[in-house]
């Protein structure tokens, strides 16, 4: 093993991890303010693969700027998903049924939005066939794929967009304060409900747009959240439930352990090494990397 | 009073007999259902999509045809259960179709791992089951009542290498150094498993690199690193995810590799990899497949085309377009619907002429004891300017084959 090749790896798996992250801040967003566990986001995230796509065959839109363009849609259609459903659910009542509640419904939307996507759309795989994504940037031995270093690139400044919002704005420290303490932000006047729909709306337009950086180089077909659904969880228990930096940190690490384990073990086990780093993680650190021992996001 | 008791007694012998004098028509017009178990959702629901319109096409020819004459013209049904994305939900989509009414046969389900699974119902409710998977365990565990159309997956590995070296020696070439990258699907590991024990040492190629995964692939760029190291002149190719298959050609094109690849089924050569990565990069790929169009079914395909609005036909509707017409003629020899008279037909059967037999080459169907279909052969499809063709062997070629640049 050379270092070249050793820096290919570590390239690799930073690209690769980088939309894992944006993946996964939204769940994080979403379970650090809701409390709830969102197991359609997977299938949210190929909605927004599906609006990139058409954008991109009907609208002639770029993709990169497709990701973006999905946000507006996917925050209203978050804020409507939550009204409809899930406030229903959530704020108040005993918390062991809401959760159980909860759980039933995110499953059954999942289940509704893959199988209605296979109906209406059919199963057909579709791609946009995008210049970059056969193409790559040469920095000295290594090769970057381009259309993953844009989607890297254009995940880095959705975090830090989130991030910003969470710590620099009156809405950020709204969300901050009824994922902390719920009650006394009530005492406040933040009003928790909306609170958690602008969480929900948020963290479904944030999967959204990494769903359309993924449509940039990978086929779109109703059931491609199942591919990742299980990678965007292990990120945020590994970066801290709730915690969104966590669970930037969580998808980057992912996309690293992912690549660095074909060094040691051959590719058929290549997520053994990411779950062997989980229970590592989760072993020494319970609440994850970033995690308190409270909800915080 | 007698005359009374004389209508009573023939009135009575009238309604006992009238039921065997109608029972005949009423089982001639019975209608014939066929199970398809095949994944209408999950990652390989494309394949059974297609599978579906194959035999949905087959079904409407019989149909229109005056349907099954042995049968007084009886009517072929279709009873689709989704075999979803795990051996399980194959399992048990067949498990409830086969139960819940009386099928006369299935047909299915594609993925070699769901077959194996499915094939294990239909047996132990002796239905007859036709099948186009590849994986040679399908028909080595002593089954009565499965039958497998496609040349086995060794069989196949064998076949192919020897008519991709037959085909670089024309074009002078030589092969000495091969590559096997794909998934640990049944099909795939059957096809890898004698390469690397025998077939390639054999013919004195070396193998460089192995590369196996467990769907889905998370990047490709270790495996094409390894390929551009090792520079082999033929790469052996089974990717059966779309997306996993996709992220490897991606890459193969963003390091500008210049390589032979022979893909091992065909998932390969679906209209939607047109679409995903542009016909240039797909141009001279070629693939081995247990069927797909030859010389002579033109008619075939332009109905297929028309019906379907698919651009071109492949092995998955056309196996299932087979299968439906072999189960047909088996009922037309067996004079019945009973899935064990089926059976026993399909064991026997020996067919040479009919839009089954045309369409899985060498154009002759017959079953050896295990289920096999005797001389079965593979054929080697390529993409030509976005649009698959059968080249290999050139008797039944709808092009010429062309050698990677």
């Amino acid at each position: 093993m050379v270092a070249s090749d050793l820096a290919q790896y570590v390239a690799t798996g930073l690209l690769v991890g980088g939309v894992y992250a944006l993946m996964s801040i939204g769940l994080a967003l979403i379970f650090g303010v809701m409390r709830v566990v969102n197991f359609a986001q997977g299938d949210f995230m190929m909605l927004g693969m599906y609006l990139t796509y058409y954008y991109a065959v009907a609208g002639h839109v770029d993709p990169l700027l497709g990701a973006l363009l999905t946000i507006p849609p996917f925050f209203v259609l978050g804020l409507l998903v939550h009204r409809l459903f899930l406030a229903r659910v959530t704020g108040g009542g005993d918390p062991n049924r809401e959760m159980d509640a909860q759980l039933i419904l995110t499953l059954g939307l999942s289940l509704v939005i893959t199988n209605a996507t296979t109906m209406i759309l059919t199963p057909m795989p579709r791609g946009i066939n995008a210049p970059y994504a056969t193409k790559a940037f040469v920095a000295g031995p290594l090769l970057l794929n381009q259309a993953r270093s844009y989607a890297f690139l254009m995940a880095l400044l959705l975090a830090a967009a989130v991030y910003v919002l969470l710590t620099r704005t009156d809405l950020g420290k709204a969300l901050r304060a009824a994922a902390d303490d719920p009650e006394a932000a009530g005492y406040q006047g933040i009003d928790v409900r909306t609170m958690h729909g602008m969480a929900f709306g948020i963290g479904i337009a944030l999967v959204a747009a990494a769903g359309g950086l993924l449509a940039t180089y990978h086929p779109i077909e109703p059931n491609v959240a199942v591919n990742f659904i299980v990678l965007m969880f292990v990120a945020v228990v590994l970066g801290g439930l709730g915690s969104v930096p966590g669970a930037f940190v969580g998808g980057i690490v992912i996309g690293l352990v992912q690549s660095l384990t074909l060094l040691l073990l051959p590719l058929q086990l290549q997520n053994v090494g990411v779950f062997v780093t989980f229970l590592v993680v989760l072993y020494v650190r319970p609440q994850g990397l970033f995690g308190r021992r409270v909800r915080a996001v | 009073m007698i005359c009374l008791a004389r209508s009573l007694a023939l009135t009575l012998v009238l309604v006992l007999l009238a039921p065997m004098v109608a029972v005949p028509v009423a089982v001639a017009a019975e209608d014939v259902k066929i199970a398809l178990v095949a994944p209408l959702s999950g990652r390989w629901a494309r394949q059974g999509q297609l599978k579906k319109m194959g035999a949905e096409m087959a079904i409407e020819e019989i149909n229109s045809q005056g349907g099954i004459k042995a049968l007084g013209g009886a009517k072929i049904v279709l009873r689709e259960a989704d075999a979803g994305d795990s051996v399980e939900k194959a399992v048990s989509a067949a498990q409830r179709v086969l139960t819940r009414e009386k099928i006369s046969a299935g047909i299915g389900s594609w993925l070699s791992s769901f077959t194996l699974g499915v094939t294990e119902v239909a047996e132990r409710l002796q239905v007859p089951w036709l099948t186009l998977s590849y994986a040679d365990s399908i028909t080595e565990r002593g089954f009565k009542y499965t039958f497998q159309s496609s040349p086995v997956s060794s069989a196949q590995a064998e076949q192919a290498l020897d008519l991709v070296v037959e085909l670089a020696k024309r074009n002078n070439r030589q092969i000495r150094k091969a590559a096997v990258v794909g998934d640990n699907t049944a099909a795939t590991v059957f096809f890898f498993k004698p390469l690397r024990e025998k077939l390639l040492a054999a013919k004195g190629i070396e193998l460089v690199v192995d590369e196996v995964w467990t769907p889905p692939l998370a990047d490709a760029t270790s495996i094409v690193q390894k390929i551009r190291a090792t520079q082999p002149d033929l790469v052996f190719y089974g990717a059966t995810n779309f997306p996993d298959s996709i992220q490897v050609l991606q890459k193969v094109k963003e390091f500008g590799l210049k390589i032979h690849i022979q893909g091992v089924g065909a998932w390969l050569v679906t209209p939607e990899y047109v679409k995903t990565v542009g016909k240039e990069l797909l141009d001279n790929i070629q693939t081995v497949v247990a069927a797909h169009p030859v010389k002579g079914q033109e008619e075939l395909v332009k109905k297929f085309v028309q019906r379907t609005g698919e651009p071109f036909m492949t092995q998955d509707p056309l196996c299932t377009y087979a299968h439906v017409w072999l189960i047909k003629e088996a009922i037309e020899q067996a004079k019945s619907a009973d899935p064990k008279a089926i059976r026993d037909a399909l064991a026997k059967i020996d067919l040479t002429t009919g839009p089954a037999a045309t369409s899985l080459a060498p154009g002759r169907i017959r079953f050896d004891e295990r289920g096999r279909r005797i001389a079965a052969v593979p054929l080697i499809v390529q993409w030509q300017n976005g649009e698959p063709f059968t080249v290999v062997p050139q008797s039944l070629a709808t092009r010429p084959v062309v050698w990677h640049k």
